[in-house]
């Protein structure tokens, strides 16, 4: 992280450990469905309860599909640190997650990394993955 | 005394003297914010608490309009006229022309600041030596004010609403704000701002059931030098308590996007094929027990006040136990009456229950339309809250953007056929517990994320008992005779910590709900075509 993290957020970073959903994942997202994704960056929403990163992935064509990913919440990004400058549009992410059921560009992200190997915030709603990111 | 007495020489007399300086200073009191015969908290400051509104000609447009469709003629509220820079009065014409499609607050967005206090809806001020909270019954935003000159732990984060901090000056309330976000307008008639807004509100009580309100706009991006709007802010004398106006909400129900439930929704019967509802089932379970000091008000009363997350293991996902399924985490089970820990259900709604499970059903939770998340949900969304004591209320702002008010003087609920998401909630102190019981509700909430069912029957009693500095021990037992066979009860901690809300705009980017309905239509055109 770039920031210097408080101890009021690091202390609510090793406690709360809160997924801060709002729906249901799983009726979202297809177990059946993992993605395995690098592109760049082009936008990323700090909304609540749930932030998205928007990704331009180049399939093996050049066909290049912006995919919407679905983190955790901006406000906790926010307590653990993290700011709208830490994720500028152009940064190369490799992400692992789920497809949407319906077969939109959509996803939901286990994991997140740089491509120097740094992990970013990543975020599902499913507090065992969460547990192993921290 | 009539002109005649200017010159009279009583008039230069020391009593008429001291008359004439003490009228001068009366004035400059008067002039400085300093009222006369105006209610005062216990520390001296005015008493600002109570139900508002805004008068009338502050409500729709800030400037002279002509009536236009939508809108009445309305007379000015601002100081002058809005010093736009000359790109921006285009701007600001387009957005008038394009006013139905483009105003934020007609897709329920959160309405800015100073926006929100000239809205056509009521809202209550709390106060407290560190805060002033408002809570308003449009859609249940709140704001919550700290008196202090202290940054924030988020300084530069937007938000719609912007970061606030509050001083008195003499009997003037003053409040700064900063880091608004530039999507909200100033009013229905598309004025605007950039995200470089700031705000300066001025509460200065004129009398018991008046507040003048000011607040002078600073934007160097969109006008060419501050400007002052200003109104009068009446006291609301005829209202019991504020009510829930949920725009969202109200906007799906009208459409058909969010579907009535006849089997919960008010006012729905018990169904003939239940088993009878043992009321008197059910533990004593003895008050959790301190461990450590616990605060207190200068009364003597608890002091539960401050920023909490419930640890609530999951709660929001199952209250029953549960191990963790895809995407869903585990949940640690919460209920400590049944000892067994399951929820005593009638038979259709446990099925009910195992049915929302299903892909097809995650559409129809509340909280994934943003709606509110009802009583005790809202405690464990998991989100943090906040709570004030203020005078005869404890008020609880959760920071997925809703507020419940838990009156410690009322002695009855609302008539029956008055039905609110977090009901109607009446408290008072039991030695160093809060207990709560709460009413009025209207049906439409879920338990968490899979479904657990309560009705508009549900009558909730919580106890919130502080055991140290830092911790409030929460019981809740739900009473209700459409779901359930008997009353239950869970129990989780909530933790203090020194951290501040931080703002939830959950309809802002709420990618998920169509993917949740387009799960759900597929699901239904299937079961069609068989």
């Amino acid at each position: 992280m770039k920031h210097i993290v408080s101890l009021t957020a690091l202390s609510l970073l090793m406690s709360a450990g809160s997924a801060l959903a709002h729906h249901s994942f799983s009726a979202e997202y297809d177990e059946n469905k993992p993605i395995q994704l690098t592109g760049k960056v082009t936008e990323m929403k700090w909304s609540n309860p749930h932030g998205w990163i928007y990704l331009d992935v180049e399939d093996e064509n050049g066909q290049v599909t912006n995919w919407a990913l679905e983190t955790s919440a901006a406000n906790g990004l926010i307590r653990r640190g993290w700011r709208k400058e830490d994720l500028p549009p152009g940064t190369v992410l490799k992400v692992e997650g789920w497809q949407a059921r319906n077969g939109s560009p959509t996803g939901n992200i286990r994991s997140v990394t740089f491509e120097d190997g740094r992990r970013l915030f990543a975020g599902t709603s499913n507090q065992n993955v969460r547990e192993d990111e921290k | 005394m009539g002109n005649e007495s200017l010159n009279n020489d009583r008039s230069r007399s020391p009593v008429a003297y001291g008359r004439a300086v003490a009228g001068l200073v009366l004035s400059l009191w008067c002039a400085l914010g300093y009222a006369q015969n105006i209610p005062r908290t216990p520390d001296g400051k005015p008493d600002l608490q109570g139900i508002w509104k805004a008068e009338a000609s502050a409500i729709a447009a800030l400037q002279t309009n002509a009536a236009a469709g939508d809108m009445n003629a309305v007379a000015s509220v601002v100081q002058g006229s809005i010093p736009y820079q000359e790109w921006a009065v285009t701007q600001r014409q387009t957005n008038f022309a394009n006013r139905l499609a483009e105003d934020p607050l007609n897709k329920c967005y959160l309405p800015g600041v100073p926006r929100i206090m000239a809205l056509d809806y009521p809202y209550q001020i709390f106060q407290t030596e560190a805060h002033v909270a408002m809570t308003f019954q449009w859609t249940q935003v709140f704001r919550l004010i700290p008196l202090t000159e202290e940054p924030s732990l988020y300084e530069g984060v937007e938000a719609w609403m912007g970061r606030a901090r509050g001083r008195w000056e003499g009997d003037t309330l003053v409040v700064e704000l900063k880091d608004f976000n530039d999507r909200s307008w100033l009013d229905a008639s598309g004025n605007f701002h950039s995200a470089a807004l700031t705000v300066t509100e001025r509460y200065s009580m004129i009398d018991e059931d008046t507040i003048r309100y000011e607040a002078t706009i600073n934007d160097p991006e969109v006008y060419s030098e501050p400007w002052t709007l200003s109104y009068e802010l009446e006291r609301q004398k005829d209202l019991v308590r504020l009510m829930e106006y949920q725009c969202q909400a109200e906007k799906e129900e009208l459409s058909g996007d969010f579907e009535r439930d006849e089997r919960t929704w008010y006012p729905a019967p018990i169904p003939e094929e239940n088993v009878a509802f043992d009321a008197t089932a059910g533990r004593e379970l003895p008050l959790p027990q301190p461990t450590g000091t616990i605060r207190r008000l200068p009364d003597g009363t608890p002091d539960i006040s401050g920023y909490y997350m419930a640890d609530a293991g999951g709660a929001n996902y199952g209250l029953e136990s549960a191990d963790n399924r895809f995407l869903t985490p585990n949940s640690r089970g919460v209920i400590v009456d049944p000892e067994h820990g399951g929820l005593p259900y009638q038979d259709w709604a446990r099925a009910e229950r195992l049915d929302r499970e299903k892909p097809h059903r995650g559409y129809d939770d509340p909280t994934a339309h943003c709606f509110v998340a009802g009583v005790p949900r809202s405690h464990y969304v998991p989100s943090p809250f906040f709570i004030i004591q203020a005078k005869d209320f404890v008020v609880v702002l959760h920071e997925r953007m809703s507020w419940r008010q838990i009156s410690l003087t009322r002695t009855e609920h609302l008539p029956d056929d008055i039905r609110l998401w977090q009901g109607d909630s009446i408290g008072r102190w039991e030695g160093d517990t809060l207990v709560v019981e709460s009413s009025n509700f209207n049906g439409k909430a879920w338990l968490n994320e899979s479904g657990d069912v309560v009705s508009h029957m549900q009558k909730v009693r919580e106890t919130f008992t502080p055991v140290d500095e830092n911790t409030v021990i929460y019981r809740a037992t739900i009473s209700d005779p459409i779901p359930y066979t008997r009353p239950w009860t869970i129990e989780m901690p909530f933790n203090r910590s020194e951290d501040e809300l931080l703002e939830v705009a959950c309809l802002e980017d709420n990618n998920d709900l169509q993917h949740l309905k387009d799960v759900r239509d597929e699901w239904r055109a299937a079961q069609q075509a068989n």
